[in-house]
């Protein structure tokens, strides 16, 4: 592409006021040789916006630099389609942190122009990757209340719909209940409803645009977004089906009740919440008690079952207070029956503690906080809950006809998972141990089987407790497979209206991936972007450090053992260019050249001036310090800012490049280390900063100190005192003194 | 120790019944035992009340003096975020206690239940109606307006005093057992070492110190939201007595010292001064008290049957004792005799329904702070 460039530096939001806007101006004129540099008093302003628009039209401008507020402000009013356009942030890391118009700001501004200018040299035109045979089916895999919502939406929206369910009828766990919370008015309503779920069946199997297989399995997931090549199974014979994108829908299982016997499960007449709902149903609301069949008067609930318990399941269910309610309307429609609710604190979030209130309301339904010690016989098939610390007493027992264990949601993917860690772990003890571990240990019912080299299934995350979870932060949807979905319980513990909802959510995301793929531009989380990774295969050395490093499957490798890109699974974050020890993955408008160009730019005017370079990850260091600008925090004026697609794309050239031009310090701003963290690219910090290890041996062949490059480990939310954290390491630095390579 | 609790719907239900209706909108949170001025500092009422009462646990309340050292003064009404009104609740469960001390129950039943509201008055009217056609008096006298023409005091004596007998006999007995059953709950908790107030005071010190709070007035001082009770109360209890004076001088001018009657027209006496006193303090105070239900009933709730029940008793007593006056001194017969009709009426049943009714509180509220003064439970730190 024949580049023309333009240059536009906006004097608002005090620029003007900071530093000299003229000798700005010779930088990209004199300087970096381009003749057409204007400023204006506010850029944004749809006059300022039309300056560059005519420019475009008139003189076919096609490369832009301006100079003024943060990349992440104004994007839709600096958005230029047809052109490259990058943005020197001169109003935050300037303007609004720097003294105004000392010498040091004015060279501030100057080093962000050139660096920003040269990036525009360096980029090209990104061309959008589109690939073939491209399918705009959605697959959804689990057909209880999450999924068969999920199948009708993305079929509302003209969307055909393939929906996948293991058991031979559709409806999971709402078949199983006797009736359910209403979901309108409490008030008005009684607060049991039958569940309507034959209804949703009756509508999922009759929309034209659903096929729905039942008593079916996933034995394959082979391909990439767009590309989805899903073997099916159903009955002993397979069909393989490609589609664009899924929703991993597959729900829960109730907790293993056989680890709940210090609650009494396994004595007569202790049943669990999900036992209870089958009672319920099988006697058409009559609650006889499993032992004699005699009506149970006294039942006794026993909440957080296991729940909220470190040895059991830590997190909380949050269905189960609430559905431990409804089952006590199912006793009360017995007037002289007392349902006994013994809790640790009820949770109902949102519109169920309007449920709660007018369930306690009845005279029957009776509650207490309680820590429950213990269950025991009282003969007759009578049980005792033997309790501490309630609210009628200190040590307290009651006696009961029958108890129910409201147990906790573990999700499907969850037994996957465990089986597949401990597979890896047996495996890095040798080969021998891994055949144990697959010879002695039962192996669960996988559910996606996909294709990937990081194994078949969504992998576990810290502190997801086996969730479908992967950044519940940013991306509530997105699973750390590009273009799997998750809904319902499958990814956090909800009820069946929440369920519904999330499978909306997840629908929209499922579209998304396949309107992106369809353009070429990243699924997630940089939505806008067009580039793509793209390797100079001719110099690679097959060392298979991108296909191990990247984080998302995004690269696979032949036969030969030659890395390929299967590029719709990418999220182009350029961990593999920072992996690539030949340097040869490169994207359009980012590589280790245009880097390494732009930090060779920075002035270095002599020996009393000190120059840092900060590279700072765009997701949450860089928004740190535009919110630290915002409150006017001053940052040292020596420090230059990079911003890094993710930390793990860094690459040591970079500062064996710096440090020999005379750069005093380098300072890597990255997210916080641990997978619960949820860095946008899994844990890009942590891999820089085991590159970062290394860095030992070019400050020995230098002869630097080690002092003079560190990291330091950020949230979006340090900006308070991020400022002081890079401050205070500028003044460590000029205690080192002046880089002896300055100046050579 | 560990206790067994044995859940007893039918007295939640008992006590939704009888005004209670907010019990179980209760979850614990603790704000009225903050909220109360009257309460003991130590296990304070009454969020534990509220959670008793919701599982039913009858038996707690047998033998616990706080339920009456409660004034309902119905500032943790005001403060409840749940609108679970537990004045009204406790109110609901000293009605219960009432029928289990004041004996027979059946008496209390009637008392309290709103459906038998036309029979309590009823069936006085019915005895009085009875005995005067019996002894040839059931018409409006000629002459002059004497009331004791229409009534003679022999019969009067025969009525009123085994009532008001009747009705202070039974309520001493109920404070009996509810003196009986409070010991034994300290003994109980003594014995499993959880003894609230192990050393007792001497008893007549607490009878004074009684005494003197009640005639001070000094719990109601302590109410927030209802700080107007004080006054009401106070003329109403203040006018009582000195009506009851005035009928005590006047049985003693004909009773005892065979003396005309000291109420006679045109025969005016000190003892007029009271009854007149009296009945006019009466009025304010049963107004001050329909009117107090009537601006904090969006705050604390206009009160259960239970409650009007007594404001009404009383309020027809003030009434139908002000209008014969009124229509004796007008000379008008024919409304003057009915209406003093009605006055018996209301006044026997004031008399044989003390022990069933919210007067009860005379005896257990009394028995209940004489009690937490002797135990020490009254003190605050």
């Amino acid at each position: 592409m024949e580049k023309k460039y333009g240059v536009y530096i906006c004097k608002g939001c005090s620029i003007g006021e900071s530093v000299n806007i003229d000798k700005l101006s010779q930088i990209a004129t004199k300087g970096m040789g381009i003749p057409l540099c204007k400023s204006h008093d506010v850029l944004c302003s749809p006059e300022g916006i039309n300056l560059i628009k005519e420019d475009i039209q008139k003189e076919g401008v096609n490369a832009i630099a301006i100079a003024a507020c943060s990349p992440r402000v104004k994007f839709e009013e600096f958005d230029f389609p047809g052109t490259i356009t990058e943005r020197a942030n001169i109003r935050e890391f300037v303007a609004w942190t720097q003294e105004p118009n000392t010498e040091e700001t004015q060279s501030l501004a100057e080093d962000y122009l050139t660096m920003h200018i040269t990036k525009l040299k360096k980029g090209d035109m990104p061309e959008p990757n589109i690939l073939e045979n491209l399918s705009s089916t959605i697959l959804v895999v689990g057909g209880g209340v999450a999924g068969m919502n999920a199948a009708l939406d993305a079929a509302n929206a003209g969307y055909s719909v393939l929906l996948v369910e293991k058991e031979p009828q559709l409806g999971g766990f709402a078949n199983k209940v006797y009736k359910k919370i209403p979901t309108g008015e409490y008030f008005t309503e009684p607060l049991i409803v039958d569940t309507g779920i034959e209804n949703v069946i009756k509508s999922v199997e009759s929309h034209p645009n659903i096929k729905v297989y039942k008593s079916s399995i996933i034995e394959k997931t082979e391909g990439q977004p767009g590309l989805f090549d899903v073997t099916i199974s159903s009955n002993g014979s397979s069909e393989t089906v490609r589609t664009g994108a899924v929703v991993l829908a597959t729900g829960w299982k109730p907790y293993d009740a056989s680890k709940l016997d210090y609650l009494g499960y396994g004595k007569k007449n202790v049943v669990t919440n999900i036992e209870f709902e089958d009672i319920a149903k099988k006697n058409n609301g009559r609650i006889l008690r499993p032992s004699d069949g005699k009506e149970a008067k006294r039942v006794a609930f026993i909440q957080c079952a296991g729940q909220r318990d470190p040895n059991h399941l830590p997190y909380c269910s949050s269905m189960c207070c609430a559905t431990s309610l409804k089952q006590a309307k199912y006793v009360r429609q017995d007037k002289d029956a007392v349902a006994m609710i013994f809790y640790k604190d009820i949770r109902t979030p949102g519109r169920l503690e309007l449920y709660y209130k007018e369930a306690q309301n009845d005279p029957g339904v009776m509650l207490t906080k309680a820590d429950v010690k213990g269950v025991s016989d009282a003969g007759n098939g009578n049980l005792y809950v033997e309790m501490e610390n309630t609210l009628l007493g200190e040590k307290v027992k009651i006696e009961a006809d029958m108890v129910v264990l409201a147990a906790g949601m573990v999700p499907t993917t969850r037994a996957p998972q465990e089986y597949l860690d401990g597979l890896t772990a047996a495996a890095a003890k040798g080969d021998d141990a891994k055949k144990k571990y697959i010879e002695e240990t039962p192996k669960p019912d996988f559910i996606l089987n996909l294709n990937y080299k990081q194994g078949p299934e969504i992998p576990s995350l810290e502190g997801a407790y086996g969730f479908a979870d992967s950044n519940f932060i940013c991306f509530p949807y997105e699973t750390r497979r590009t273009g799997v979905y998750s809904a319902g319980g499958v990814k956090r513990p909800m009820d069946t209206t929440e369920a519904q909802s999330d499978a909306a959510g997840a629908v929209f995301k499922a579209i998304q991936c396949i309107d992106h793929v369809a353009k070429g531009i990243a699924v997630h989380p940089r939505t806008w972007d067009v580039t793509f990774p793209d390797p100079l295969m001719i110099r690679c050395t097959s060392c298979k450090r991108c296909t191990e490093e990247c984080p998302f499957g995004a690269i696979d490798e032949d036969e030969k053992g030659t890395p390929f890109y299967k590029v719709n699974r990418c999220r182009r974050c350029g961990t593999c260019m920072g992996a690539c020890p030949e340097r040869i993955v490169s994207f359009k408008d980012y590589s280790v050249d245009i880097i390494g160009s732009m930090i060779k730019t920075i002035e270095s005017p002599d020996e009393e001036t000190f120059r840092i370079l900060c590279f700072a990850c765009e997701n949450d260091a860089y928004p740190a310090l535009d919110t630290a600008a915002l409150h006017r925090k001053k940052i040292d004026p020596s420090v230059r800012f990079v911003s890094l697609r993710c930390l793990g794309g860094m690459n040591l050239v970079w500062v064996a490049d710096a440090l020999s031009k005379g750069i005093d310090g380098i300072l890597l701003l990255g997210c916080k280390f641990g997978e619960n963290y949820q860095c946008h690219f899994v844990k890009g910090s942590e891999l820089a900063n085991y590159r970062f290890g290394k860095v030992g041996e070019t400050l020995n062949r230098l002869q630097l100190e080690a002092e003079r490059v560190q990291m330091l480990q950020v949230s979006i939310t340090d900006y308070e005192k991020l400022p002081d954290m890079i401050n205070e390491f500028v003044e460590k630095v000029k205690e080192l003194g002046p880089n002896p390579f300055k100046g050579m | 120790m560990e206790q067994v609790i044995r859940p007893d719907l039918s007295f939640v239900n008992d006590v939704i019944a009888s005004g209670g209706e907010s019990l179980k909108k209760c979850y614990q949170c603790a704000t009225c035992t903050v909220v109360c001025n009257v309460t003991p500092d130590s296990n304070p009422f009454p969020r534990k009340e509220m959670i008793w009462a919701q599982w039913g646990l009858r038996d707690k309340f047998i033998g616990n003096p706080d339920v009456w050292l409660c004034h309902q003064c119905n500032d943790c009404t005001a403060y409840c975020p749940r609108g679970a009104k537990p004045g009204e609740v406790i109110g609901a469960i000293r009605k219960q206690s009432i029928m289990q001390y004041s004996q027979p129950c059946f008496m209390a039943r009637l008392v309290n239940d709103k459906k038998f509201m036309p029979l309590i008055f009823l069936l006085p009217a019915v005895l009085f109606a009875v005995v005067l056609t019996a002894i040839g008096k059931f018409t409006i006298p000629q002459g002059e307006i004497v009331f004791l023409k229409f009534v003679p005091v022999l019969l009067i004596q025969a009525l009123f005093v085994p009532a008001l007998g009747f009705g202070s006999l039974i309520g001493i007995l109920g404070v009996r057992k509810y003196w009986k059953d409070m010991s034994n709950t300290r003994l109980s908790e003594k014995q499993a070492g959880g003894c609230l107030s192990c050393s007792t005071e001497n008893i007549m010190n607490s009878v004074i110190a009684t005494v003197q709070e009640v005639l001070a007035h000094q719990k109601f001082k302590k109410c927030d939201v209802a700080k107007d009770r004080f006054s009401a109360h106070f003329f109403v209890f203040y006018s009582f007595i000195a009506l009851g004076i005035a009928t005590a001088i006047g049985a003693l001018y004909i009773d005892i010292l065979d003396m005309p009657s000291p109420f006679k027209l045109g025969y005016g006496t000190p003892v007029k001064l009271f009854g007149t006193i009296g009945a006019i303090g009466l009025l304010i105070g049963v107004l001050l008290m329909i009117s107090n239900r009537f601006k904090n009933a969006q705050k604390v709730g206009i009160g259960s049957y239970f409650d009007w029940l007594l404001i009404t008793v009383i309020g027809v007593v003030m009434a139908s004792g002000i209008l014969s006056w009124v229509t004796r001194l007008a000379n008008i017969p024919m409304l003057a005799y009915p209406i003093y009709f009605v006055h018996l009426i209301s006044v026997f049943s004031l008399f044989v329904y003390l022990p069933y009714s919210k007067l009860s509180h005379i005896f257990y509220r009394v028995a209940a702070i004489v009690y937490a003064k002797y135990t020490g439970r009254d003190k605050t730190n």
